[in-house]
């Protein structure tokens, strides 16, 4: 078979030659990603031309770290550092395949938090089992319609395969640790994951108001370079990256009030000295004291509120405003035993009437002691010229805070990485009101379903699409063994073996033997597991559809492929084709049709 | 002193920035060095404006650039991981450690000792690690010098005596002349660590991020922006009395939609902090196209990029013209366009002066120093240019580079005359009896090759203006005796007219080469702002593209612009904006609305 493209620059690859770039595409992904896989798999650390270290153990993570990179192409070929080319391979992820695989896993993190990994290595594994079948002589359609088949059936199967959990007022607060914690020790070393879990549980419980989904956003995770990973802890309450800005305000304060707001307490209007603006000095100084005047009175109001609640009393007063707030102000405000900040985070407004009760006001005309909140007590604390302001013992929280420290960045990173994974478990068990059992046991039983139940209801083909889709789901044990330094057939065989004993198990990834994940609490997000199965589907359908996809890549444009709609027409003089465009819109048809002989 | 955060975004604009820091850091050495001239010393320009002083957790106090800077990731010399740490100390070293390395690779142990240990994992720890970058002999030296430095302090008889293999002036200049790839290899600026965040998760070739909806489809604001807000209510939150933002934006790919995100948040976020916005380009970004549909969507993202970054600043200045080399402004100058390297420097430098009046110490509305005359804040130059009877806020960009001096009998023409636009597409000889001009000059030279005295320079100028046969409505005039220092890393452009204070000498030396930092160390400068109807045609392009290829029935690039998720409501809008600020500047425009 010949073509022809009307661009020169196209490289035009042959059937066979097409189809295997885009399978070596997701091996490749594969490959770099597989030993990240569960509680034994391999943090990585990427160095970087200038020396610059970047660690990670999550698969979301490391794959952004593969995206762009200004390349410096007159290095190329000269490079004879091993290390340097599988870099660039890991590296540069240009292959249109491979970039579909990593915005699919990339979505599916954005969406449940979870199952990079796993989404990567589903997906790839998919892609070599189509290439055995096609290398066969298999019609990729049949294998894609088997594929269908198979993922029907496969969630079907994991309706029934879910362990229900009440949700009821309150929580089966084992479950959450137990769904939390199997995650966090896929990211963290045991003690400080069995640490963690407690914080993230704790943290969603703390947010959680029955019937309404969990906002995340109102755990914030504030991080501080100091003392070790095992000093991170939950604050009840809020704690904000900045201080007051004025040096006779009080460091510490026991009972405070607490007044949020968004009013700007700064002189504003320009001072221009060109006398262009006013036609004289006096002019001139009217109009900044009048502006001043007006600044002055709204800071005169809140003094008169702190003035009424805490007159008579040792109550304190503190002020935190999402504006700013100028020096003769803070001096107003110093003056009158007030703590002040300013220019507190936009969502902190919302944090802390959650934290501190009250409601966060945009102007100070309407002031009641309504409006404000409570705290036990507000510190500071300084770490350099990193300030740190502390909201704490407060009544019934609904927003709190994960404290995370670490001695350097990449501890910080790390651990903030599992906290976002560790919340994000627990959220997805409160909402999806269960969990499936992990450590490869799902898949097991679901390509033991697939291959003795389903298969022989599928005629013609078919039945091995849903052969290779089942056999693709072991992907997931497997590499979990052979991360664990097992023998991964050992290990299949003795699991598929319980199995059909009707043992529902997964493997334990010291001994490679056969466990009971409910009895040792491994449990995965059913909508994680969920997602993973769907992922791709319409991607891949399109990858495997595109058994002859040929790659053209336009110089300076994004990669085009062209695809035959039918490989049996093919043989055919003339053709329509329809040229697809990968862009971020994901694949578009962009030409109808090309001549060809 | 009212404080300024900088912002830039994007290739080219943090090339500029690398410059323009390049100069602020030359000004601060100059002025604690006690054998430099003393218009360095005594400059009354308060460089507080710009930087902020800042503590290590060990103590150590810092000072660094007010900055958030958002670029592709680059393997960063000299702002990654500790705070002052890793720095170009540890490029260095790191580079050095690659370099000798066998092919076997690099040892688990090397790494091990680096403040990285992986303390949160205790599993398997695998290292994929970049082939060096090539040896920057100009970070390097840099290194040395703070070694030196660090030596001298500690030992108690301060030897002088340099270190064998020191690196030479003129081997550092020829390897940035060569070898500049990024903006960080000619930087000699420590930044903050919050200062420089790198996009991530991109996955495309820089080349593919070339238009706005390539931009906003890569990055979503809304979900991925939220930690460079972070870090730039970080600088804000310190500033006791913000002026405002200078924002540098290289508007001619992708980056453009990153900074409309991040100005619709400023917006937001600091409403009535205005914002002077640069939108800078280099010749590269200019090429012509040659195929239809690239054109289409090259004039289309011209259009939609120039009309959401000016509906949300107070200020636009377009920058950057198609071929700099051959330009009025480059008459004392040997450029390189495909250079950004050197096409920067001298954006930078018109920055650079254009900023001046900011931060000049205002002693009282009326009292000027012998050093200084014309402060003014960013709202004050904005409301000047932007806010008069006519309402104009995109302004051009004047330079002379260097300014010429002030003797002579044509002293008062070439002064005006030597003002060439870096701004593209504008008009010539516009006669605009409304235009309004802020200049300022700085480190002017008088007669016999001195400085002239600050109220010198504003005589001239007046003069000048009283004689000048356009003369705009009004103009503000700044002085500064301060002149430009050229530091060390600025390329090798001058010609060989220019002399070692930047006078231009009688007769040109003939044959002679370029010449750089080592033969010319400071230049006088003058820049402009100017709001002039001149902007018309830079303006009707943009309006007519949108048009043609836009919103017109059946326009080619209809598909293009919903694609890049613009609806008909918006692109609307667009249009009467555009048309609206025609109309402004030209009554009589044809343009102002749909007429077919
Ligand atoms: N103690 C355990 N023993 C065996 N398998 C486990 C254990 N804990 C977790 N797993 C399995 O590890 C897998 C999850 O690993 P991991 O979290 O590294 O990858 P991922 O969730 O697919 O991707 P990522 O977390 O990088 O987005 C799940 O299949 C889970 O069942
Ligand atoms: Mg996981």
């Amino acid at each position: 078979m010949s073509l022809r493209v009307l661009n020169p620059n196209a490289e035009v690859l042959n059937k066979s030659a097409a189809l295997h770039m885009n399978i070596n595409a997701a091996k490749g992904l594969q490959d770099v990603l597989k030993t990240n896989l569960g509680p034994k798999g391999t943090i990585k650390m990427l160095v970087g031309g200038a020396g610059d270290i970047k660690l990670t153990k999550d698969g979301n993570t490391l794959l952004k770290e593969m995206g762009i990179e200004r390349k410096n192409v007159k290095d190329e070929g000269t490079s004879k550092n091993l290390e340097w080319i599988e870099w660039k391979r890991i590296h540069q992820i240009q292959n249109p395949t491979a970039i579909m695989i990593a915005r699919t896993a990339v979505a599916q993190d954005d969406i449940s938090g979870d199952g990079t990994t796993s989404t990567v290595l589903f997906i790839g594994e998919l892609m070599k089992q189509s290439e055995r079948y096609i290398d066969e002589g298999m019609h990729p359609r049949v294998l894609v319609d088997g594929f269908e088949i198979a993922k029907k059936a496969t969630l079907q199967f994991l309706e029934r395969f879910k362990t229900p959990v009440v949700m009821g007022e309150e929580p089966d607060k084992e479950i959450l640790k137990m769904v939390a914690r199997t995650t966090l020790r896929t990211k963290l070393y045991e003690a400080l994951a069995d640490q963690l879990t407690d914080i993230v549980v704790n943290a969603v419980l703390c947010i959680r108001k029955p019937e309404e989904s969990i906002d995340l956003f109102m755990v914030e995770i504030m991080h501080m370079r100091h003392k070790f990973d095992v000093d991170t802890r939950l604050v009840e309450g809020l704690v904000l990256d900045h201080g007051s800005r004025h040096p006779d305000m009080k460091r510490r304060a026991e009972n405070s009030y607490i007044l949020t707001c968004n009013v700007s307490l700064e002189y504003e209007k320009s001072e221009i000295n060109s006398g262009f603006f006013y036609s004289n000095a006096e002019q001139r100084e009217a109009m900044v004291a009048a502006e001043r005047r007006q600044v002055d009175e709204r800071v005169q109001k809140i003094i008169e509120l702190k003035n009424k609640v805490c007159s008579g009393n040792d109550k304190n007063f503190v002020v935190i405003n999402q504006k700013g707030i100028d020096p003769p102000s803070l001096d107003l405000l110093a003056r009158a035993g007030i703590i002040a900040l300013r220019r507190a985070k936009r969502r902190n407004m919302e944090r802390l009437v959650l934290a501190c009760g009250g409601e966060a006001v945009n102007s100070v005309d309407d002031l009641t002691p309504d409006c404000l909140g409570w705290a036990g007590l507000v510190y500071e604390h300084i770490l350099g010229e990193e300030k740190y302001t502390f909201v704490e013992n407060v009544k019934n929280p609904y927003s709190c805070t994960i404290l995370i420290k670490g001695p350097n960045d990449h501890t910080i990173a790390q651990i903030k990485d599992a906290v976002r994974d560790g919340l994000r478990a627990v959220k997805n068990t409160i909402e999806d009101a269960s969990v499936v059992l992990g450590a490869g046991a799902f898949e097991v039983a679901a390509r033991q379903y697939l291959i003795n139940e389903v298969k022989k209801t599928v005629k013609g083909r078919a039945q091995l699409g849903v052969e290779a889709f089942a056999d693709a789901l072991l992907v997931v044990p497997k590499t979990l063994a052979e991360n664990s330094g097992l023998d991964t057939q050992d290990v299949i065989i003795a699991l598929k073996g319980e199995h059909d004993q009707g043992n529902v198990v997964g493997l334990n990834q010291h001994t490679g033997e056969p466990i009971d994940p409910q009895m040792e609490g491994i449990f995965d997000n059913y909508s994680v597991k969920r997602q993973i199965i769907n992922s791709g589907s319409q991607e891949l359908r399109m990858v495997t559809f595109s058994a002859t996809i040929i790659m053209a890549k336009l110089s300076g444009q994004c990669n085009q492929a062209l695809i035959f709609p039918n490989l049996t027409c093919c043989r055919g003089n003339r053709l329509d084709l329809k040229i697809f465009s990968f862009s971020q819109m994901g694949w578009q048809c962009c030409a109808q049709s090309i001549t060809f002989e | 002193m009212k404080e300024i955060v900088t912002i830039q975004v994007g290739g080219f604009a943090n090339y500029i920035g690398s410059h323009f820091w390049n100069f602020q850091d030359e000004l601060l050495g100059l002025a604690a060095d006690p054998y430099s001239d003393p218009v360095f010393t005594n400059h009354s320009l308060n460089m507080d404006v710009l930087y902020r002083t800042g503590e290590t957790q060990q103590g150590a106090v810092t000072y660094s650039p007010r900055l958030v800077s958002v670029d592709f990731q680059v393997r960063h010399a000299n702002a990654e991981g500790d705070f002052f740490t890793t720095d170009l100390g540890n490029y260095v070293e790191w580079s050095r450690s690659h370099a000798s390395m066998s092919s076997s690779g690099m040892s688990y142990n090397k790494v091990a000792s680096a403040p990285t240990d992986v303390v949160t994992w205790n599993g398997n720890v695998s290292t994929y690690a970049a082939e060096p970058r090539r040896r920057n002999l100009f970070l390097q030296r840099l290194h040395e010098e703070d070694q030196e430095n660090w030596s001298q302090v500690n030992s108690i008889n301060g030897g002088r005596n340099k270190p064998q293999g020191v690196i030479q002036d003129e081997d550092v200049i020829d390897f940035l002349e060569n070898s500049v790839e990024y903006w960080t290899d000619f930087s000699k600026v420590q930044y903050h660590p919050q200062s420089l965040y790198e996009l991530s998760g991109l996955w495309m070739d820089v080349q593919e991020f070339d238009s706005y909806g390539v931009g906003r489809d890569a990055f979503s604001w809304d979900s991925q922006g939220e930690e460079i807000s972070e870090r730039l209510r970080f600088f804000v939150e310190e500033c006791d009395h913000i002026q405002g933002f200078q924002f540098i934006v290289d508007d001619s790919g992708g980056f453009s939609a990153v900074a409309a995100g991040f100005l619709e948040d400023i917006v937001d976020e600091y409403r009535n902090t205005p914002v002077l916005l640069y939108a800078v380009r280099d010749p590269g970004s200019h090429m012509i196209h040659k195929s239809r549909k690239q054109s289409i969507s090259r004039n289309l993202h011209d259009a939609v990029s120039f009309s959401r970054l000016s509906s949300l600043s107070k200020l636009i200045v377009p920058v950057g013209l198609p071929s700099l080399s051959r330009s009025k402004a480059s008459m004392f100058l040997g450029i390189e366009d495909a250079k950004p390297y050197h096409c920067s420097a001298v954006y930078a430098a018109s920055l650079h002066s254009i900023s001046l009046p900011f931060r000049m110490e205002a002693l009282g509305p009326t009292a000027d120093s012998c050093y200084i005359s014309g402060a003014a804040d960013i709202n004050g130059v904005i409301q000047m240019l932007a806010g008069q009877s006519r309402k104009n806020w995109v302004a051009i960009l004047d330079v002379a580079m260097p300014a010429p001096s002030l003797t002579g009998k044509q002293a008062e023409q070439s002064l005006l005359g030597n003002l060439q636009p870096l701004t593209p597409e504008i008009a010539e000889d516009m006669e605009d009896l409304q235009a309004v001009e802020s200049m300022t000059i700085q480190g002017a030279l008088g007669s016999g090759g001195h400085r002239a005295p600050v109220c010198e320079v504003k005589d001239t100028v007046h003069a000048a203006y009283e004689n000048a046969i356009t003369r705009p409505k009004f103009c503000s005039l700044s002085v500064a005796l301060c002149p430009l220092p050229i530091p060390l890393p600025f390329p090798k452009i001058f010609s060989s007219i220019v002399g070692q204070h930047g006078e231009l000498l009688g007769s040109p030396v003939s044959g002679s080469s370029l010449k750089g930092s080592l033969d010319v160390h400071s230049i006088p400068l003058a820049s402009r702002l100017r709001s002039s109807n001149a902007i018309l045609p830079f303006l009707e392009n943009r309006l007519g593209n949108l048009q043609k290829f836009g919103t017109r029935q059946g326009a080619a690039g209809a598909d293009l612009l919903r694609r890049w998720g613009f609806g008909k409501e918006e692109l609307e809008e667009m249009g009467e904006s555009i048309s609206k600020m025609v109309m402004e500047l030209d009554p009589n425009s044809q343009m102002s609305s749909e007429s077919d």
